[in-house]
């Protein structure tokens, strides 16, 4: 145990390979065409909604490859929350999780060189990155002391963009609201389909579909770059 | 994933598949959006890499004729393209683009070809020729038939071992080998025996009873006096309900069944019908049984139900003209002979007709009266008269039957139209020498005519005045323009994506191609009259190919059971049957064989233009 215990110590100073890697790059060429680029949009399922007391229960993701979301490359894994950390009754129903379910589930130990795998020099796409982005880097810093690297492009921010031009080019009224940053109401709200019941790898494909139906509008004439696109909803 | 799966389920072809392979299928699709007005694929670029399905908005199909950009297909969600430059692995043949914001899954190729090399309903559905889709399409449909009547064969239906007698023996040998072996009829034939020939006949215990004990013929009297020869007879291949058909039609009720020339067997009409669970071809026995005109009144309902039934049981739209033609007879048969008894004997031999789509066989739901009559020319003074009564009465009596009133007054009681045979020909070779708008007109209806009663042989006496037409260059262009009027609606499809426009699936449809098949057999001088049997008549001396002839028909019988599917449903709702289908109210496979219908149907108007050079006609 005395062993095991030092070798973990260990292992927290000196950032895994993997990481320093990823840390690495290189990541997309921001004068290309923003369908040219990798991306992975990411979702989490966590125990509540601050970083700081709450854990990581369940990651997913999907790439999107020459402006196509690849449905093969579709990742969703549970992730065991620390030894002792009692997870909340509320957060087990919202994510239809079972208490057994995550206990039996990978230590994000385990999980880490796949999840940087496909991170790895792509643009991460999330939405509303403080919550997702928030985790992943708490969950890097304290295991690893690392953090994300690559470009990261929110699509609630692009959602602000897209309305806040709207109204600039009087496409939209003055007075009409703000778009609503609730993923699946936006995701109806521009006639796309949502995903199946709530869960990390559905609210990921559905933002996904979302991210290129906003890219899509904000490049009419075909010739939007990744640098104007993290320009409009760049973190 | 789920729900790309269900909405996969949702349209055809996906709904054919094994749920595993549709799973399959969505897990390795794409997603793209497309922006409003991107070319997706585009004529003569690079091959298409994906299977694409519209999941929301809708693709426009461009064709590019000389200067002109041709919209169409407009396709919305669930539709799919790309497909047939996908299987040729060779440029697209048509622009793609999207008329608004589309988001469409993509299938790659190695999984588009590995779920048509593993389902043949997949395999079919996407064909890369459109003539294949639309024969395959009806294909699926004609697989979906009651098994009992359209799948099955008179071969499979032969039990019984066939005796034979000689046409030399007597009645009494006849009857005594029927009582022994248990059976109602006998094949008569000399050696070889079986070969189906001129002499080759039979005779059944009906005739026994009618032809030899009701005569008072005695019981030496030989077979070969009172049998059946030559006889009717159909291949093992046939199916069961064609063999019911043409008892029907002949009022027979044993059918000899032969292989390559002989015969292996006899069927009889108890074979069949105890094969299928409901008898949907009942209607011609009660028309003969009914014992007055009021039994008759409701006769068009009955019409009806039986033509539901047959729907049901996925029964061919010429087989369902048949069957209704051969109740319509019957029913035309009993009122003339009824009022004949009434009025007396006819003063010269007539024929009774009926016109357009009774003509043409294809009378299905209710319709109204198209008829005519025609008498031999050496009629004494008194025919007119007589002729005019008995009209008179048979037009009341089919209004009684069901049967409204020609709002154009075509029908027999109209002088113009009941008339000696000499004034006829001289009508019809009017109308081919002089085609004038009305003559045009005119030889729409007529020459779609049947006769359905009388002595006097019509189709003799018109057949060398239609023949005329074959070479008349004039008629048949003039012809030609007036089948080319109405044209398939397919710039309508984007229109019906937005509000519940509807669609004509009579002038905008099936009579689109009634038009085309009657240009086709009056140029190759044929004399048949249903559009279906004109098109195979006609293919090989007429203008037009085998597989555009092919073609039309696969469309008219597609488009024929979608109207006839649609009028039913409005009878059952208890509606009036109309031809208007409202776009979107269509299944999506119901959507797609319309549209593939009547792009072919525009297809062969255009070639039909170019042979006729219509637009050049003052």
């Amino acid at each position: 145990m005395v062993f095991l215990r030092n070798w973990d110590l260990f292992r927290k100073r000196e950032r895994p390979a993997v990481l320093q890697a990823y840390e690495a790059g290189p990541w997309p060429d921001p004068r290309s065409h923003w369908r040219d680029a990798s991306y992975v949009v990411l979702d989490v399922e966590t125990s509540g909604l601050d970083p700081r007391r709450d854990v990581l229960l369940a990651i997913g993701l999907v790439g999107i490859e020459g402006g196509r979301i690849r449905l093969d490359t579709c990742w969703r894994t549970l992730v065991r929350p620390p030894e002792g950390f009692l997870v909340d009754a509320s957060s087990i129903r919202i994510h239809n999780l079972t208490r057994a379910e995550v206990a039996e589930a990978p230590t994000f130990d385990a999980v880490l060189p796949s999840l940087i795998d496909h991170l790895a020099r792509r643009i991460l796409v999330v939405h509303v990155s403080q919550v997702d982005v928030g985790f992943l880097n708490r969950a890097l810093r304290t295991n690893y002391g690392g953090r994300l690297a690559g470009p990261i492009i929110d699509t609630a921010r692009l959602a602000m963009r897209l309305h806040d031009r709207a109204q600039i080019l009087g496409e939209i009224a003055h007075e009409q609201p703000a778009p609503t940053i609730q993923l699946r109401a936006l995701a109806t709200s521009m006639g796309l389909p949502v995903y199946g019941e709530h869960d990390a790898l559905n609210d990921a494909l559905t933002t996904a579909q979302l991210f290129l139906a906003q890219a899509t509008r904000l490049d009419p004439k075909g010739n939007l770059s990744i640098k104007s696109l993290l320009r409009s909803g760049g973190v | 994933m789920e729900e790309i799966t269900s909405f996969l389920t949702g349209y055809p072809p996906f709904d054919q598949l094994p749920p595993q392979a549709v799973a399959r299928a969505a897990r390795g699709m794409q997603i793209e959006y497309f922006a409003t007005g991107q070319t997706i694929l585009e004529f003569g670029g690079a091959p298409a890499k994906f299977l694409y399905v519209v999941r929301k908005g809708g693709v426009d199909l461009l064709r590019e004729t000389g200067s002109e950009i041709e919209i169409f297909d407009t396709l919305g969600p669930g539709e799919a393209f790309g497909y047939p430059s996908l299987i040729r692995d060779q440029a697209p043949a048509v622009t793609v683009r999207a008329h608004t914001e589309t988001l469409a899954y993509l299938l790659p190729s190695e999984l588009f070809h590995r779920l048509r090399d593993e389902n043949p309903a997949f395999h079919r559905f996407f064909a890369a020729v459109a003539f294949d889709r639309l024969g395959f399409a009806l294909k699926v449909r004609q697989d979906r038939a009651d098994p009992a009547l359209f799948q099955t064969r008179l071969g499979d239906l032969v039990r019984r071992s066939l005796m034979v007698i000689s046409p030399d023996a007597t009645v009494r040998e006849a009857a005594q080998l029927m009582s022994k072996e248990g059976i109602s009829c006998l094949l008569v034939d000399l050696p070889p025996v079986g070969v189906l020939d001129h002499n080759t006949g039979i005779i059944t215990d009906r005739d026994l009873r009618n032809r030899v004990l009701a005569a008072g013929l005695p019981a030496d009297t030989l077979v070969r006096e009172v049998m059946t020869a030559p006889a009717l007879s159909l291949s093992i291949d046939s199916l069961a309900f064609e063999g019911l058909l043409l008892m029907l039609e002949r009022g027979i009720h044993h059918l000899p069944i032969s292989e390559q020339g002989v015969v292996v067997g006899m069927v009889t009409n108890t074979d069949i019908l105890r094969r299928q669970s409901r008898s949907p071809v009942f209607l011609p026995r009660q028309v003969d049984r009914a014992t007055g005109l009021d039994e008759l009144r409701n006769y068009t309902d009955q019409v009806a139900m039986t033509v539901s039934g047959l729907l049901d049981a996925g029964a061919r739209i010429a087989d369902i003209g048949r069957v209704v033609a051969v109740a319509h007879d019957a029913l035309h048969r009993r009122l003339l002979r009824d009022i004949e008894m009434e009025i007396g004997p006819p003063p010269v031999p007539y024929a009774w007709i009926v016109l357009g789509s009774e003509g043409r066989l294809e009378q299905t739901l209710r319709t109204d009266q198209d008829n005519a009559l025609i008498y031999a020319d050496d009629a004494p003074p008194e025919a007119p008269a007589y002729f005019r009564t008995l009209a008179h009465m048979m037009v009341e009596q089919l209004v009684a039957c069901g049967f409204p009133r020609c709002p154009g007054d075509v029908m027999a009681t109209n002088p113009q139209w009941c008339q000696p045979l000499a004034s006829w020909q001289a009508m019809f070779r009017r109308w081919i020498d002089v085609p004038e708008e009305e003559a045009l007109m005119r030889s729409s209806i007529f020459f779609d005519y049947r006769q359905l009663y009388g002595d006097l042989d019509a189709e003799a006496g018109l057949r060398s005045v239609i023949a005329r037409t074959q070479g008349n260059t004039i008629f048949l262009a003039r012809l030609a323009r007036a089948a080319l009027r109405a044209t398939p609606p397919l710039t309508f499809f984007r229109s019906v994506a937005l509000d519940d426009e509807r669609i004509d699936l009579k002038t905008r449809g099936t009579a689109m191609v009634v038009d085309l098949a009657r240009l086709f057999a009056l140029e190759a001088g044929r004399s048949e009259t249903g559009t279906l049997s004109r098109l195979q008549a006609s293919w090989p001396t007429a203008s037009v190919s085998q597989a555009a002839a092919e073609g039309l028909a696969d469309a008219f019988e597609l488009l024929s059971l979608l109207r006839l599917r649609h009028q039913h449903q409005q009878i059952t709702r208890g509606e009036e049957p109309t031809n208007l289908v409202v776009f979107p109210q269509l299944s999506p496979l119901e959507r797609r064989e319309l549209k593939e219908s009547l792009q072919i149907i525009a297809r062969i108007q255009r070639s039909v233009a170019m042979t006729y050079q219509t637009s050049r006609l003052g």
